[in-house]
């Protein structure tokens, strides 16, 4: 993992916290909203509450008094949440409700008539909303006095109703959060994966199995997708112009060696003679192996070669390189495919089988096949020649080495092998193989 | 013998030429496809060497153009070329061998010569494979004076296969040039007279004059390599 965070973690704690703080304040605000109604509620009942002992109330010889039942039942139950009382403008209290007898009520505000006040108090431990009001009363036939009328609600049961709406608006604020996320995800998944899709076709290109991005990407993308096609056709074209390029230097420099080495054959052997044709050797082997390595790219994008008719047409050619025939044993799968281009296979194999071709007494046997765990591919030529002593293996890869100098060859096909497999990461080993003559094995990893 | 020697290069041509001649053979040449292609038609010319990059009509152009006219000349090609590519479109295309530049006259001479046996092989009415031996014109096989009844079709495969000494013949070529049954071909067919022709040639298995070259196809074990 690498530690820049991915497109879609920075998407997905954006709308969280999104998400987060959008919730949060509509929660905030339902529940501001929710209370303040809920005082407003609670205040009109204790008008009301005030309204009820009022029209109940008598004066009776200067004090104000509510004789009879109440129509709400709540103030003759003790414990019942609503209490009410009388006092006189002293604040000496003149009547308690039913419910309110033995409450520890202290005096409290004392309004001037004509004033509702509000105010909190706790009743044996209990928090309650009361409202005061001050009033005279006035009798026509009577007295008149100055009183107040205190009611008392409890607000446990608010309390209740609050927290149960908290506990609703919450939990279906949750629920929204998480459907937006839900959301969010389902539309993040939906709108990255152009981009997930250009990945893997990339892969696909490296790994050869397409030449190019395909043209069906969103508008935003297309200037990326389209940039990378221009690369990669910039690249191949690149490459080609390298190796026609290589190729007209080559023919530049051989056709004068060939006239060169032609005169000195034709020409009675001398020491300057023998020396020139060696020089005329070295340049030659040394033009051979540094055109074969420039030729190569570096990268291998957009190819994949299938192996089997690659191997099938070269080994026609050794009728060319050997008469009589060998036996010839092709085993390849139809399906394998080299990761690289067709003429750096045909070089691979072509320069392998020329060895064989060179060696052998009468077999050769060519097989490829995938490693066991589909890693990479293994590219055996075996041939029943004299083999090459164990000593020598090493030696044989080099550039120039021949183990045996007694056919013609310029002995630069093997080490062009070696390189070349480096070049693909992979490398050459030397055995004796099922023919007891010599085997190389060629590994060649498979890009993952 | 009378050769053909195409190439741009007038030092290198002129070289061959002498030196060819110094072997004793007649030798034409060209320094260009057109030239090249006039003479490989015109004379009776019994081999061809060929440059792949002459100006004009190429190498490649001109031995396409002469094995799709038909001609069976023996074309060796030279090329500047090393890679495998060039090599293989070259034999692909109907070269009988190459060589690439620069290369020693010894070597070219060995090839020439190799080719040139070759060839003779096929101009002949009967074909030899082995101890075998193919009469074209009465269409029997004798094995040492000994006839071998062959049916129509066991005659048609082995011609096929010594029509083309040292050569990888494909099942598949096979089935297509011989089997006429288009519609129910299938390669087994020529396993099974494989199998046959096997059982008739060599009831002992002692030559095995056929050898199968496992994957490619089949060809006829010639004179001078033994079972192995």
């Amino acid at each position: 993992m690498s530690r820049t965070p991915s497109l879609g973690w920075r998407l997905l704690l954006i709308s969280a916290l999104a998400a987060m703080l959008f919730l949060g304040l509509t929660g905030l605000a339902l529940d501001q909203a929710y209370r303040s109604s809920q005082v407003e509620a609670a205040r009109e009942r204790l008008q009301g509450h005030v309204y009820t002992l009022l029209a109940a109330a008598r004066l009776e010889d200067g004090v104000l008094t509510i004789p009879g039942g109440l129509p709400e039942a709540r103030f003759h139950q003790p414990g019942g949440g609503l209490y009410g009382r009388i006092r006189d403008g002293r604040g000496n209290p003149l009547w308690r409700s039913d419910s309110a007898v033995g409450l520890d009520w202290s005096a409290g505000a004392a309004p001037e008539p004509g004033v509702l006040f509000h105010s909190r108090l706790e009743l044996n431990r209990e928090p309650v909303r009361v409202l005061s009001y001050g009033l005279h009363w006035e009798e026509p036939d009577s007295d008149s006095g100055t009183f107040i009328v205190d009611v008392a609600e409890t607000r446990l049961e608010g309390q209740r109703q609050l927290g149960a709406f908290r506990q609703t608006l919450w939990g279906w604020l949750g629920v929204a959060a998480a459907a937006m996320l839900l959301t969010q995800a389902l539309l993040q998944r939906w709108g990255l994966a152009p981009l997930r899709r250009a990945v893997r076709e990339l892969q696909e290109v490296r790994r050869g199995r397409q030449e190019r991005l395909r043209d069906r990407y969103p508008r935003e993308l297309l200037p990326l997708t389209e940039s990378i096609n221009r690369l990669l056709r910039a690249e191949r074209r690149r490459r080609q112009a390298v190796q026609h390029g290589l190729a007209d230097l080559a023919h530049g420099l051989k056709t004068p060696l060939a006239v060169l080495r032609s005169a000195l054959d034709a020409v009675a052997d001398t020491e300057v003679q023998q020396q020139a044709r060696e020089q005329i050797e070295r340049m030659d082997a040394s033009v051979r192996y540094q055109l074969a390595r420039a030729g190569r790219s570096q990268e291998r994008m957009g190819q994949q070669t299938p192996i089997r008719p690659v191997a099938e047409r070269l080994l026609r050619t050794v009728p060319a390189l050997r008469q009589p025939l060998p036996e010839l044993v092709l085993e390849c799968p139809d399906e394998l495919c080299f990761p690289g281009p067709e003429e750096e296979l045909l070089e691979l194999l072509g320069n392998l089988v020329e060895n064989a071709a060179r060696y052998c007494r009468g077999r050769i046997h060519v097989t490829v096949a995938m490693e066991g765990d589909e890693t990479g591919l293994r590219l055996e030529v075996a041939d029943d020649g004299p083999g090459i002593p164990a000593a020598c293996r090493d030696r044989v890869l080099l550039r120039g080495e021949r183990a045996d100098e007694r056919q013609p060859g310029n002995g630069i096909g093997l080490a062009i092998v070696r390189d070349l497999a480096e070049a693909y990461g992979g490398r050459l080993t030397i055995d004796e193989g099922p023919l007891q003559g010599t085997r190389i094995t060629l590994g060649i990893p498979l890009p993952a | 013998m009378r050769l053909l020697v195409v190439e741009d290069e007038l030092a290198l041509r002129e070289q061959l030429c002498r030196r060819l001649t110094a072997e004793g053979f007649v030798v034409d040449s060209a320094g260009d496809g057109e030239t090249g292609l006039h003479l490989a038609v015109d004379y009776p010319v019994d081999l061809a060497i060929i440059d792949l990059g002459l100006p004009g009509r190429s190498g490649l152009d001109l031995l396409r153009e002469l094995r799709a006219r038909g001609s069976r000349l023996p074309v060796l090609i030279l090329t500047a070329r090393d890679g495998w590519q060039d090599r293989v479109i070259g034999l692909e295309n109907g070269a009988d061998d190459y060589l690439t530049k620069p290369f020693h006259f010894q070597e070219l001479l060995a090839r020439l010569n190799a080719l040139l046996r070759r060839a003779a092989g096929w101009a002949h009415p009967v074909l030899e494979f082995g101890p075998y031996r193919l009469h074209t014109a009465g269409k029997q096989l004798h094995l040492d004076d000994q006839e071998i009844p062959l049916t129509a079709f066991e005659y048609r495969l082995l011609e096929y296969l010594a029509f083309r000494p040292g050569q990888v013949v494909s099942k598949q070529a096979l089935t297509e040039h011989l089997y006429p049954d288009e519609e129910d071909r299938d390669s087994n067919v020529i396993e099974v007279f494989i199998r046959r022709l096997r059982q008739k040639l060599d009831p002992d298995a002692e030559r095995q004059p056929i050898v199968t070259h496992r994957g490619l196809g089949y060809s006829l074990r010639q004179q001078d390599d033994g079972p192995s």
